[in-house]
C-alpha cells in the first residue's frame, strides 16, 4: 500500500497542507524509488526546510534577535516507555488525541531507526537515578508525516515513590548555529535608546542584499570594503545596506563575515595540518589573538583546545 | 601518499587530476554524515586543492543542516565540483543545492560521466 502512487500523492497533499498552515517541521519519508513522485517528495522536503529557515529568520528570530520557541513537544513516560502525560502541543504536532497517546508505548510512534536508537540508548540511562541526554528522534504523526527532532530526554525519580519517569521535550523553531558563549558586550545602552532601524525593502533591495550575502560567503578570505564603498558598489546607500542586511539576516555585515570565517576555519583546524596562525590569516583574520578570541566566543573553545 | 579511502558512507579515489567521491547506496545525509565525509576527504587531500567529481546517484536525502555544512565548511580545497546524477531524484537534490547555496567554485550537474570530467578539466585547473 504505502508504495502506490495514490498513497504517496496523499502524503504530499498532507505535507503541503501543513506548510500552508505555516508548519515547516514535518518531513515525508523518502522512498528508495527513483521516479517522479520520489523526486517531488525530495523536493518538497528540501523546499520545506528552506522556507522554514527563512521564515524563522525573518518572521520571528529577527524581530528581537533571538529565535523564539513556539511549539513544544512534551511527554512524560514511565520507565517502560509508556506515555503518562502529553501536552496539547504534542497532540497537535502528532495529529492525534491525548487518548491515542496515553498508555501507549512511545516507540509505537517512532520510525524503525529511532526505535533502535531509543532502545539502545535508554537502557543505559534508565540504569541511573537521574540522567539527561539529547537524542535525535523521528516521530511519525497520525497522518504519516515525520517529525525529526533533537529531543531532550531526562530520567528522574518521581517524588511520590512511583519510580522512575522519563521526560521527553523538544522545541520547534530554533537556529542551527550555536549561540556565542562569550559575555554579551554593550548590552546595557540605556542612554542610547533602543531605536529599531527599520528600512522598507523593495524586491530589488532584497535581491541586492542577498547578492552581498553571497559575495561575502564567496570571498571570506578577502577584506571587505567599508560599508560606504560597498553600498556605492552595489548602487545603494549605506543606511539601506546596513539596516537592510540586519533586517534580512538578523546580524550585521561584519559580524556575519566573522561568523562565516570562523565556520570555515573550524574545519581547517580539525582536518588540516596548517598552523593556527596560517588558518587565521587565510580566513582574513588580522591577528591570531583576535582569531582565537572570536573563535572561543562562538564555539566555547579556543582553536588550540579544539585541535587538542 | 594514499590514493583511496572508504568509510561507511562513501568511497574516495584520487587520480592524477581529480578526487572522485562515490556515495553509497540509499544514503541519507545528515550533519553527522556530512562531517565524516568532509573530514575524510580533507584527510585524503592533505591540503592539496583539486577538482571533485561527486557521484550522488545513490543519495536519497540531504537535510538542510548537511547542505549548509557541505556548502561552506565542506567546500574547502575544491577547485570545481561536478555532480553525477540520475534523474529525477538526484537531479532535484543537486538543483536545490546549487540554487539555494552560495557556490564558491564552479559547480554543475551531469548525467554523463565524460561530460562531467570535461567540465572539471576545463574549470578545475589550478
Amino acid at each position: 500500500m504505502p508504495n502506490t502512487d495514490d498513497f504517496r500523492v496523499k502524503r504530499i497533499q498532507k505535507m503541503l497542507l501543513e506548510m500552508a498552515k505555516g508548519n515547516f517541521f514535518y518531513t515525508i519519508e523518502p522512498s528508495d524509488k527513483n521516479d517522479n513522485i520520489a523526486s517531488l517528495v525530495v523536493m518538497l522536503n528540501m523546499v520545506n526546510e528552506e522556507i522554514g529557515a527563512a521564515f524563522i529568520h525573518q518572521g520571528f528570530a529577527n524581530a528581537h534577535n533571538t529565535p523564539q520557541c513556539i511549539i513544544q513537544l512534551s511527554l512524560i513516560l514511565n520507565s517502560q516507555g509508556k506515555v503518562e502525560l502529553v501536552t496539547n502541543g504534542t497532540c497537535s504536532l502528532l495529529a492525534c488525541m491525548p487518548k491515542d497517546l496515553i498508555g501507549k508505548q512511545i516507540t509505537e510512534f517512532m520510525t524503525e531507526k529511532s526505535q533502535k536508537t531509543w532502545s539502545k540508548k535508554m537502557i543505559k540511562h534508565l540504569k541511573r537515578d537521574r540522567s539527561e541526554t539529547v537524542l535525535f528522534l523521528e516521530l511519525i504523526t497520525n497522518d504519516g508525516l515525520i517529525l525529526a527532532q533533537d529531543c531532550q530526554i531526562s530520567v528522574y525519580q518521581a517524588l511520590d515513590g512511583s519510580g522512575q519517569k522519563i521526560l521527553l521535550n523538544s522545541v520547534f523553531f530554533s537556529k542551527g548555529e550555536p549561540f556565542e558563549t562569550g559575555l554579551p558586550k554593550n548590552k546595557l545602552k540605556v542612554t542610547k535608546g533602543i531605536k529599531e532601524h527599520k528600512v522598507t525593502l523593495s524586491q530589488e533591495d532584497i535581491e541586492m542584499i542577498r547578492e552581498v550575502h553571497d559575495m561575502i560567503l564567496n570571498n571570506l578570505d578577502k577584506d571587505l570594503p567599508s560599508l560606504k564603498d560597498l553600498a556605492l558598489q552595489m548602487g545603494t546607500n549605506e543606511y539601506k545596506l546596513k539596516y537592510g542586511f540586519k533586517q534580512i539576516y538578523g546580524t550585521t555585515i561584519f559580524r556575519f563575515l566573522t561568523q562565516e570565517r570562523l565556520r570555515k576555519s573550524k574545519t581547517l583546524i580539525q582536518h588540516s595540518n596548517l598552523s593556527l596562525k596560517e588558518i587565521a590569516y587565510m580566513n582574513g583574520f588580522k591577528s591570531a589573538a583576535h582569531f582565537s578570541r572570536a573563535f572561543r566566543d562562538k564555539y566555547g573553545k579556543t582553536p588550540t583546545e579544539l585541535r587538542g | 601518499m594514499r590514493r583511496s579511502h572508504e568509510n561507511k558512507y562513501a568511497i574516495y579515489l584520487i587520480t592524477e587530476e581529480l578526487m572522485h567521491i562515490i556515495y553509497k547506496k540509499d544514503l541519507s545525509i545528515d550533519l553527522k554524515v556530512a562531517q565524516v565525509v568532509v573530514r575524510d576527504r580533507m584527510k585524503l587531500q592533505n591540503g592539496r586543492e583539486m577538482p571533485v567529481l561527486c557521484d550522488i546517484r545513490s543519495v536519497r536525502k540531504v537535510n538542510k543542516q548537511a547542505r549548509d555544512y557541505l556548502a561552506l565548511e565542506g567546500s574547502q580545497w575544491i577547485t570545481a565540483l561536478a555532480f553525477l546524477i540520475d534523474p529525477p531524484v538526484t537531479d532535484v537534490i543537486s538543483s536545490i543545492y546549487v540554487s539555494t547555496q552560495a557556490q564558491s567554485m564552479p559547480t554543475q550537474s551531469f548525467t554523463d560521466k565524460s561530460e562531467a570530467l570535461a567540465f572539471l578539466k576545463q574549470h578545475g585547473q589550478l
